[in-house]
């Protein structure tokens, strides 16, 4: 499912001594089956627009179009409800949310508040719980019983389970450690491939390198940038100005080419880079 | 939760402002008494002129004071319609049944009404003008007398900063927390009671255990900074008394004296 946004603006506080503006004009276009990267700063207006995505927030003006349902200034809470199970956030450390008894009901949680049956709702959680690699002898467990990782998982089921066409992910892996890291991106990767629109708010110039098509760069609630992560990689002058940085393999590629080996344009995934190498052996 | 007014600081450069905390706090305590020793329209409109000097002096929008009432208005509306309906006495102007509106009712249920709003006023004007640690300073510096009967006057300003300190932070945690379980299609405030109270508990459970995991990661950071409280502590924030605060609260005497002079003229 297609998102766009429409010159949005966003004020906190309006009319008050604490009034600050967060977002000023966003343009921005998340294409259906695509997967977005959003990076930016603390304070760069990530968060404000994540919580635009499904609605938390409406616009102070301009508009915000998801799927079908058109989300303006004055816009209803019946009306957007529905956009809050099309568009599944997945907060910064989601594992704070959990609340139930057992790690089964608190998955439920969610299908259940937009009408699917206690039942129903219990064999997608167990569905969904499986698919995040939580096994079944858990499932009646408390969830603060669980480890932090686990927990971690528990919750993204919790949002899985509400069946989204956009995922939305808040620097999911912050906290990890490496090898769980590359899991839960795999995870992703997987629910990206069965369809499922994917955007990824992170500061991680190497997830966005190796999973996502499109990027945009957030700073002071402006977006300065945007297009494919290959393209805007190259500008590496502009990406450490802005002190984003540039992935590991295109700083690799940097400091070969310092050392005289020529680069058409600069890889940005592991992959290309020891395609590009190889290649250059052969012919050279 | 953003629209809360009581506690809150609006950082500014006014007299007001530059006042020491124990100065307002005394003057704050002091008001509410000499409030009492109002009984007629002279004496309200003497107190409200000294209280509409301090809102003036301060600087702030007259609008927060109002929103500062707002969430009090239900108490001050039954207080004031159960005066006008059971206080006796006087001329009867309107009556339903048992229910007599008199010319005392009316005009206890305003003076009580003055009451509410000039007390309200000017707590407001004491949190609007005084950042919550300074006021929790003040406090401790206040009840320093009472260490001498063994209260434990340090503690009790240690447990008020950190409260204060961690009002924003439970905010924003809630603010988190009911974001991420709307975005689960969780509805507030809808539906008949149960329904009403049932959406409270997926916030409050994950709010407890926030709660006492930063509670216990604080007493973790201060205990390995070595932290000792009381005796021989020195202080980071250091209080003075101003000639402005002498003034303050020779302005108070000067309010009482007037109001019991004219009491006994009466």
């Amino acid at each position: 499912m297609a998102i766009s946004f429409d010159k949005v603006n966003y004020t906190y506080q309006p009319n008050t001594p604490f009034e600050s503006r967060a977002l000023f004009d966003i343009d921005l276009d998340v294409a259906d089956g695509s997967f977005t990267a959003l990076v930016g700063h603390t304070g760069s207006g990530k968060s404000t627009l994540l919580q635009h995505l499904n609605a938390l927030l409406l616009p102070t003006s301009g508009t915000v179009t998801v799927g079908e349902t058109v989300i303006k200034p004055d816009s209803k809470a019946k009306a957007i409800k529905p956009v809050r199970q099309k568009v599944g956030v997945v907060f910064q450390f989601p594992e704070t949310q959990l609340f139930d008894e057992t790690v089964l009901k608190d998955v439920a949680f969610g299908p259940q508040n937009f009408g699917v049956s206690k039942e129903d709702a219990q064999t997608i959680a167990r569905e969904k719980l499986n698919l995040v690699g939580i096994s079944d002898e858990l499932f009646e467990r408390s969830p603060f019983e669980l480890s932090g990782g686990q927990m971690r998982r528990v919750a993204i089921a919790g949002i899985l389970a509400m069946n989204p066409s956009v995922l939305v992910l808040d620097e999911p892996t912050a906290g990890l450690d490496p090898k769980a890291r590359i899991d839960m991106m795999r995870l992703f990767e997987t629910i990206h491939a069965s369809g499922v629109t994917t955007i990824l708010v992170t500061h991680l110039m190497d997830d966005v390198a190796d999973y996502a098509d499109t990027m945009y760069v957030l700073e002071k609630g402006r977006i300065v940038k945007s297009g494919k992560p290959q393209d805007l990689f190259q500008d590496v002058d502009f990406m450490t100005a802005h002190q984003l940085g540039v992935p590991k393999a295109t700083r690799f590629a940097l400091l070969l080419r310092a050392r005289g080996q020529y680069f058409e344009h600069l890889p940005i995934t592991r992959s290309a880079l020891v395609e590009m190498i190889t290649e250059a052996a052969n012919h050279g | 939760m953003d629209k809360l007014i009581i506690g809150r600081y609006i950082p500014g450069s006014s007299i007001i402002h530059r006042l020491d905390p124990r100065s307002k706090l005394l003057a704050m305590f002091a008001f509410v008494f000499i409030i009492f020793l109002a009984n007629d329209a002279i004496g309200y409109g003497i107190l409200t002129i000294f209280t509409f000097l301090g809102v003036g002096l301060s600087r702030i929008k007259l609008s927060y004071f109002l929103k500062g009432l707002r969430p009090m208005l239900g108490l001050i509306l039954f207080t004031v319609i159960f005066q006008m309906l059971f206080t006796t006495g006087g001329e009867v102007l309107f009556q339903i049944w048992f229910l007599k509106i008199t010319s005392y009712s009316l005009q206890n249920a305003f003076f009580i009404f003055m009451r509410f709003v000039l007390i309200i006023f000017m707590s407001t004007l004491l949190t609007l003008t005084t950042p919550p640690l300074t006021l929790a300073d003040g406090i401790e510096t206040g009840l320093a007398p009472l260490k001498k009967i063994k209260v434990p006057v340090h503690e009790i300003g240690l447990m008020l900063s950190i409260s204060l300190r961690f009002i924003p932070t439970l905010m924003d945690d809630t603010t988190m927390i009911m974001n991420a379980q709307k975005s689960r299609g969780m509805d507030f405030g809808e539906g008949n009671l149960v329904q009403k109270v049932k959406s409270v508990i997926p916030i409050l459970i994950p709010l407890f255990v926030s709660s006492f995991r930063r509670a216990d990661d604080l007493a973790i950071a201060m205990e390995s900074r070595g932290y000792q409280g009381g005796e021989g502590r020195s202080k980071y924030r250091i209080l003075k008394w101003q000639r402005s605060d002498t003034l303050l609260l020779l302005s108070l005497v000067i309010v009482t004296a007037i109001l019991v002079a004219w009491n006994m003229m009466k």
